[in-house]
């Protein structure tokens, strides 16, 4: 089987293509019942488990499920294989979710969709739009479907943006007496996020800035402020979030990211660019025969009818946000146009601000695995010069994510990733401070929340993954 | 296995062992030489624990003497072991303890080849490749973890 | 057939272990052997025997499974199921641990030079190979990560003249990489083995390679144009990898190595069996359908499995060969006509 998960993933034991059922060796507690006798299993002719007691009654035994989040917090085998990933997060969940709303008068949700700018470009890319107009025939077409909201994650990313930036400051203050407090690794790619906490757990953990990726600050945003404003419950809502990623449906599975008093996750299920293509055509439908629709305004970065973007790079523009607004705050320099310089390849490139021949600042962006290879050994060596790095797992960042659309059979691999490119680029950039919405935001709901409450939405942990020495589980 | 964790196959059918082997005159006299047969090589694998039950393996009916075939002269011995059920997850690990005790006991000219008994376990094309390939028996027994849990199934039962 | 191998030197070089693996400077003048007692000991010659120069010892915690010389000799290469990769560079008559390549999961297979010598790659169990730059500082950077085979990766070879990499995994078959616009990419997968491929190596002018496996065949891969239509195997590339010659019936085991002689063309051979083999070529056939025939065999080469044959680069005919059962014997090889 043909893996979607980013290189980083395939390298690491994560991903063995092996399905659970057969070769996990994830323990599974028993819950032995008390006081019971002996019993027989029976196997009964449509292949389920029968316990039959002594006293001749029945009793239909339960499978044993591996869910996503066991795999992460196993370091035995694999995966995230993807067959656990079909089950519990693909576009006929939230299909399921829809069907359930129209035909049930219980459970109802209310389903919220957060897409991504990548996607977005994704999809224009493959149906010949501009991405605005992408974005608006897919609000169109999932409201169609019965979906109630349709948001926009470089919203979130605003917070995401500001977040680091003021994380960046705090830690640069500390920097002569926190050996770690420096350089700052962004944290956005939950695949980089896998591979270290896996590989290099404690040594690399502390480097990783703890601001959320924009996927998870949306989660914030719509199981905390949206439903309190909408008296709703966060279980009442579904959440789905459409990124070009599918190491994003590993990422909002992780256990921080649940709610355990609502017994439900921030984002219930993330569906990629590809995965939305795929449902248009199982419907028959083609996104630019779709009528455009009026955009959400209330967590969208939106002019008009035209969604906002940031400057920088395809993956969120982390780098250039945090070092304009460090050069600024630091050393009061007002820096229009970054200069980037390529080193060993085009996924690794260099940014400094220099003064008097003095390099104030020196960020660096890692693209890929063999990039990010580099990155942790001049770590570990304390060889890194770098102050902040914008690390992703794919080779030319999230534009090029695992769950884009791949190009049609006549198409250059190359060129269509340049127009992907060009049509991200085309989103008019905002200023995250200049953000009224989200300044209001801040003032008015994480505000009363007080600083802890705030901190544990915009922030997440990452824990160590201990690896496995149990004998009877190593694979050799 | 540790506590808390199921058994794969928690009621196995067991065996009744085979009696104790007495030695032959001509196996006692030190100037006839003695070749290795089938019953020897049998007898240094029927006592090796099963890594999940406290049973050996002959008791499990894992491994049978039919199923073992020496050649002297030629210098090889071949096992075939079959697996408790067809998913068996201990498959590559039975057969590596096998392996192991075959390496320890039989003189260095043997090739010792083991194999799951065909049509016998689900991925046995897989776990034959990985026993028959001497590299990685090699990097497996330098792994401490896994060393221990093959020579708890080598080591003479206490119970 | 007359025997044409005879036996120069048997060392006990890595006693009560494995010998894994032996390898000659560019020079000819120094054998390197590795082996289970996680040592690499260094041959020189004195008169006519070959005695042991110097022994390197912790630089890993697991076997060292090869060893290799960078095309200059000054930099010897180890590869270790202990995930590293070390470098060590020659002092006179010793060498000093330079520094430690990490990034593999998991046991290193094996590692190789490039022609230029500013190339290293290594591929490992975790179904990798890495290609590693070195620079004037001799710091090394990882410059790409290929994950093109789907199991444990046991052998890598470079191209004679060319910055072309070849590797031979337990999945069966064989991967051909090169640079392509800012990345290194695979550019060809030759199929063809029916089981693990455990090491291959290219003849003299790098037209051709022949592999080895645990089905216990020996393979001749020859290159050709993709334009000629000869080639089967690959789409979109520039050249393609045929499978010319099957050499089968002559191994009772796996073939664990294989050697093309550089200077004579001989083809060796190490087997689970016991034995070493050596193959020549019928230069009268077909460059499309080459002839290969056994000409020498010792067919207990050692007493345990031979595991490694490597060709003297400068002194025609000089054959080591290394064994499980911790030896290393030097071979002549004679020519009889």
């Amino acid at each position: 089987m043909a893996s979607h998960f980013s290189g980083v993933l395939q390298l690491t034991d994560l991903d063995d293509f092996i399905t659970p059922s057969q070769e996990c060796v994830k323990p599974v507690k028993v819950v032995k019942k008390q006081g019971k006798s002996v019993a027989k299993i029976q196997i009964e002719d449509d292949g389920s488990y029968v316990q039959v007691n002594q006293d001749g009654g029945k009793q239909k035994l339960e499978r044993a499920k591996i869910t996503l989040n066991d795999c992460l917090a196993c370091s035995g085998c694999i995966t995230s294989a993807e067959s656990v990933l079909i089950t519990q997060q693909s576009h006929e969940e939230l299909l399921k979710v829809l069907q359930n709303n129209k035909t049930k008068e219980t459970e109802q949700k209310v389903v919220v969709v957060s897409v991504s700018p990548q996607s977005r470009a994704s999809l224009a890319a493959h149906y010949k739009l501009s991405s605005s107009e992408a974005g608006r025939r897919l609000t169109s077409f999932l409201k169609g479907l019965g979906v109630h909201h349709v948001f926009d994650t470089s919203f979130s990313r605003t917070f995401s943006l500001l977040e680091s930036q003021r994380e960046f400051l705090e830690r640069f203050s500390r920097k002569e007496q926190d050996s770690k407090a420096l350089p700052m690794l962004t944290s956005a790619c939950p695949g980089w996020i896998c591979y270290a906490e896996k590989t290099h757990g404690e040594y690399i953990l502390p480097y990783i800035s703890t601001t959320r990726s924009p996927q998870q600050m949306m989660g914030s945003l719509v199981k905390g402020y949206f439903a309190e404003q909408q008296g709703l419950s966060p279980q009442q809502i579904y959440h789905v979030a459409v990124m070009p990623c599918f190491d994003k449906k590993l990422e909002a599975s992780r256990s921080d990211f649940y709610l355990e008093e609502a017994e439900t996750r921030e984002v219930d299920c993330v569906i990629t660019s590809g995965e939305v293509q795929k449902m248009m055509e199982e419907q028959n439908v083609c996104l630019s025969d779709v009528e455009p629709a009026a955009l959400d305004t209330m967590f969208s970065s939106v002019c008009e009818d035209e969604f906002l973007s940031h400057s920088g790079s395809g993956s969120g523009g982390y780098l250039h946000h945090v070092f304009t607004n460090a050069a600024k705050q630091l050393f009061g320099e007002e820096v229009k146009e970054l200069t980037y310089k390529t080193l060993r390849n085009k996924d690794f490139q260099e940014v400094r601000l220099e003064k008097d021949g003095a390099v104030l600042l020196c960020f660096a962006s890692t693209y890929g695995f063999r990039n990010i290879q580099n990155l942790v050994q001049k770590l570990k060596r304390g060889k890194s010069p770098y102050h902040f790095v914008e690390v992703m797992a794919c080779p030319s960042g999230c534009l090029n994510g695992g769950g884009q659309i791949k190009p049609s059979s006549n198409q250059n691999q190359k060129d269509f990733l340049h127009q992907v490119e060009e049509l991200y680029k085309a989103e008019r950039p905002l200023l995250p401070e200049n953000d009224t919405k989200v300044a209001e935001l801040y003032k008015t709901w994480l505000h009363t929340l007080g600083e802890e409450r705030a901190k544990e939405l915009l922030h997440t942990k990452y824990h160590t993954v201990e690896k496995m020495t149990n004998g009877l589980t190593i694979k050799w | 296995m540790s506590a808390g964790v199921q058994l794969e196959n928690a009621n196995p059918v067991i065996f009744q062992r085979s009696g104790e082997r007495l030695p032959t005159a001509s196996e006692e006299d030190g100037d006839v030489h003695d070749p290795i047969d089938d019953r020897e090589i049998f007898d240094l694998i029927r006592s090796i624990n099963d890594p999940e039950h406290p049973l050996s393996l002959e008791e499990l009916n894992v491994v049978e003497q039919v199923r073992v075939q020496v050649n002297d002269p030629e210098s090889t011995v071949s096992v075939e072991f079959t697996p408790t059920i067809p998913h068996c997850s201990m498959a590559t690990l039975i057969g590596l303890s096998i392996k192991v005790k075959l390496l320890r006991s039989l003189p260095d000219r043997f090739k010792i080849d083991v194999h799951i008994t065909p049509g016998t376990h689900a991925s046995e094309e897989a776990v034959n490749k990985q026993l028959g390939d001497k590299e990685r028996v090699a990097a497996a027994l330098e792994n401490s973890s896994l060393l221990e849990v093959v020579n708890q199934c080598l080591s003479s039962r206490t119970i | 057939m007359k025997e044409a191998l005879a036996e120069v030197q048997r060392i006990s070089a890595h006693p009560d272990s494995r010998c894994w693996f032996v390898s000659w400077s560019p020079n000819g003048a120094l054998l390197a052997s590795c082996g289970g007692d996680k040592a690499i000991r260094i041959w020189g010659r004195e008169g006519d025997l070959w005695v042991c120069k110097t022994v390197l010892q912790d630089g890993h915690q697991r076997t060292v499974r090869k060893v290799a010389w960078s095309p200059c000799g000054n930099y010897l290469a180890s590869a270790s199921f202990d995930a590293t990769t070390c470098i060590w560079k020659k002092k006179n008559d010793d060498f000093e641990s330079l520094t430690v390549l990490e990034g593999h999961e998991n046991e290193v297979k094996c590692v190789a030079w490039a022609p230029s010598g500013n190339l290293l790659a290594t591929c490992s169990r975790d179904k990798s190979v890495w290609v590693w730059e070195v620079d004037e500082d001799e710091e090394y950077e990882c410059v790409t990560v290929l994950n093109s085979h789907t199991q444990d990766v046991k052998h890598v070879a470079w191209h004679p003249t060319k910055e072309l990499l070849a590797s031979a995994s337990y999945d069966n078959n064989i991967c051909i990489y090169k640079e392509d616009d800012d990345d290194w990419e695979c550019q060809a997968t030759l199929q063809g083995h029916t089981s693990t491929v455990w090491s291959l190596c290219f003849d003299a002018a790098g037209e051709r390679m022949a592999s080895c496996s645990d089905d216990r065949t020996v393979k001749i891969w020859k290159e050709y144009p993709s334009d000629s239509g000869q080639g089967v195997f690959l789409v979109d590339s520039d050249l393609s990898w045929k499978c010319v010659c099957t050499l089968s019936g002559y191994h009772g085991r796996t073939v664990y190595d294989v050697a093309w002689c550089q200077l004579t063309g001989a083809l060796a051979t190490a087997s689970g069996d016991d034995a070493v083999r050596v193959f020549k070529e019928d230069v009268t056939a077909s460059p499309d359908e080459p002839v290969f025939s056994l000409v020498a065999q010792v067919t207990r080469a050692h007493n345990q499995d031979v595991n490694c044959v490597s060709w003297n680069p400068k002194e025609a005919g000089l054959l080591a060969s290394c064994s499980d059962n911790g030896e290393i014997a030097i071979w002549r090889f004679k020519e009889e006509d």
